[in-house]
């Protein structure tokens, strides 16, 4: 037996582990995480059935129609029968993770770090045999991976609730695709996990810092997407202007031909934020987004791929951030 | 000087010391100098979009429809600052109310406060008018950076019908901000951890914004954000219909962008709020519930008691 495998190091499991198995723990003794998962739960099934109930109101519409017209001899080609693609009944749901669950994983990342500083535990905490890189890296695995938990459980409720209520039932290609909208979703929460995880760290007060990534998830998940949204020439008249103009498709592509500087400007605001591209990818994926409905999941997957880039690179620079800013001992207190 | 208001102006002074209520209302004022570029900016769009479609509708032979332009109310460049004083003014009031409270009891100078010849009355009074002069001061300045836009665009034109319109709008922003920020002042108040006084709030504030226009008229959460697109008319059936009954007074968002739409000139004939209720009337008794939310909170607020437990 040789000397490396006797002392208590190699024995002992990394301060990574350990650090991260001890937190995931706590967080799931204070029901803190489970409680917000339950919101988001919520949130997100709520607008699925208000979703159902809509689609199934325009099906009894289309039906009460096509009867009408074959009752007056007339053919039911005439109106056109509402298309149904169940995943496109997750786009409500989508967007309250979007934006309610990147608001819980500030929650979750503020949390992480706070509960140190609480405690005063931080100080006492360096003073063990890990580098402070192992400790940081510690708590944000058990944080990401209380994200992961928490969507797993949402995105598999809802994909639940959309076997049993949409009366089509999910085929292995939608589960496939739920399932990458899951590992996608969890590197979007993370980006604010660790922006909330790094700023109450650092900064000295933790409140401010609540309040700092709060004002970051305003500027990244509300205001620069809503600033886009509403540059949409499209979404400045009810209806659509060129509804309203009944201008064609092609017109309609060559009219903005002449507007490409506005819609530069509109398209830089809207990819600045990482919302967007986490909303463009899972929109495509989920067929949600007309153009992709109905779309193979690998030509889908090639034409997002700097939507998904830009995700994973946010993750990775954050994280890479976390771990690289020295840890401060002034900061180590509660504040 | 009465100690009700030494309590509110030593108060909004110590809470205009923090710096991140600095950082959230100079981003509200950015975004209401900002709405006013982007309706402008949107508007003039449309109608060289009009413009160019025009051509193509001649070229086709087809009938050219009236500029969507035209029937737009000059005010209507203004709707971007009804979403914003959803968003971000609403998330500013919630901060500041909380601040009122909690740094007081971060300082530990409740007990010293208890022992001043001041009644708790005096107290809650003290810091309902802070947080009153705070929103109020808010406003204000919103309402100089639209007022200076109107004047400053040489082509619009408010009739004193407008004007009038406009101030309405800069009151019931002030209500709606009002209203979160007493949330907030009574949930720093009573709960016994800071973090949870900041998050009771927020939490009240994304349900009201996001959930429950969605029941009570199956609104996206992204279209809520989009003042066009949040009138949209809810879905004619039975749900719907029961959920606007029910839940139609408490959703106060969809109060806020009705009564913003009615006065901001922009609001479709076709469509109505989802409550019984009618918005301006909604928001006013949401106030009135906030206000007596807060009074009961400071009034019961242990002045024995100095910190946070955690």
């Amino acid at each position: 037996m040789s000397d490396a495998i006797m002392t208590p190091a190699a024995v002992a499991p990394s301060p990574i582990r350990t650090i991260a198995a001890k937190d995931i723990r706590d967080a799931l003794r204070d029901r803190f995480v489970l409680i917000v998962t339950v919101f988001l739960g919520i949130a997100a099934v709520v607008a699925l059935l208000t979703g159902a109930i809509a689609l199934r109101n325009d099906v009894a519409t289309y039906d009460a129609a096509k009867a009408t017209l074959l009752a007056l001899g007339k053919s039911a080609g005439e109106i056109k029968a509402p298309e149904f693609y169940p995943l496109r009944l997750l786009r409500g749901a989508i967007e309250q993770i979007e934006i309610i669950g990147a608001a819980i994983s500030i929650l979750i990342g503020y949390r992480a770090a706070a509960s140190e500083r609480g405690r005063q535990t931080l100080a006492l905490m360096l003073t063990r045999p890990m580098r402070p890189w192992q400790f940081v890296a510690g708590k944000a695995l058990a944080g990401i991976a209380l994200l992961a938990g928490g969507l797993a459980l949402v995105l598999g409720m809802l994909t639940a609730v959309l076997h049993l209520s949409s009366g089509v039932g999910l085929v292995p290609d939608d589960l496939l695709r739920i399932a990458i909208v899951w590992g996608v979703a969890v590197a979007y929460s993370a980006c604010f996990f660790l922006v909330a995880f790094i700023l109450t760290l650092h900064m000295r007060q933790i409140s401010h810092a609540l309040l700092a990534a709060f004002a970051v998830w305003l500027t990244l998940v509300l205001i620069a997407p809503q600033v886009g949204d509403t540059l949409d020439p499209d979404n400045q008249v009810a209806g659509g202007v060129f509804a309203q103009l009944q201008i064609s498709k092609p017109d309609q592509t060559q009219i903005m031909k002449g507007f490409a500087t506005f819609e530069a400007l509109r398209n830089g605001i809207e990819e600045a934020s990482v919302t967007k591209h986490f909303e463009r990818f899972t929109f495509a994926v989920l067929g949600i987004k007309s153009t992709y409905t109905g779309m193979a999941l690998w030509p889908v997957l090639v034409e997002m791929t700097s939507n998904l880039i830009w995700i994973v690179m946010t993750v990775l620079g954050l994280g890479a951030l976390a771990l690289a800013l020295p840890l401060n001992p002034d900061r180590l207190a509660k504040a | 000087m009465s100690p009700r208001w030494l309590v509110a102006r030593q108060s909004a002074l110590f809470v205009l010391r923090e710096r991140t209520v600095a950082l959230l209302g100079a981003m509200f004022i950015v975004l209401v100098l900002i709405s006013a570029w982007l309706g402008w900016s949107a508007t003039a769009t449309v109608d060289g979009i009009y413009q160019q479609a025009t051509v193509f509708l001649k070229a086709a032979g087809r009938t050219v429809p009236p500029n969507p332009v035209f029937d737009m109310s000059p005010l209507f460049l203004m709707r971007n600052m009804s979403v914003y004083v959803a968003l971000i003014g609403a998330l500013s009031a919630i901060v500041i109310g909380n601040r009122l409270v909690c740094l007081d009891r971060k300082a530990g100078v409740l007990p010293l406060i208890g022992i001043r010849p001041l009644s708790q009355g005096d107290y809650a009074i003290g810091k309902i008018a802070a947080l009153g002069a705070l929103i109020a001061g808010l406003s204000i300045v919103a309402a100089v950076a639209a007022t200076a836009t109107f004047l400053v665009l040489p082509s619009i034109q408010l009739s004193l019908l407008q004007w009038a319109q406009l101030v309405g709008f800069m009151v019931v922003s002030a209500v709606y901000m009002a209203i979160f920020g007493l949330i907030g002042l009574a949930t720093g108040a009573w709960s016994r951890s800071e973090t949870v006084g900041l998050l009771l709030p927020v939490t009240a504030w994304l349900a009201l914004t996001f959930i429950l226009p969605q029941l009570t008229a199956n609104l996206n959460p992204t279209a809520a954000i989009n003042p066009i697109s949040a009138l949209a008319a809810p879905p004619d059936i039975g749900f719907f219909h029961w959920t606007a009954q029910i839940l139609g007074p408490f959703s106060l968002a969809d109060s806020f962008k009705f009564a913003s739409a009615r006065l901001l000139d922009y609001l479709p004939p076709d469509i109505s709020p989802p409550s019984f209720i009618p918005p301006f009337l909604d928001l006013l008794l949401a106030l009135v519930a906030a206000t007596a939310l807060a009074w009961r909170s400071l009034t019961g607020l242990a002045m024995t008691q100095g910190d946070y437990n955690v």
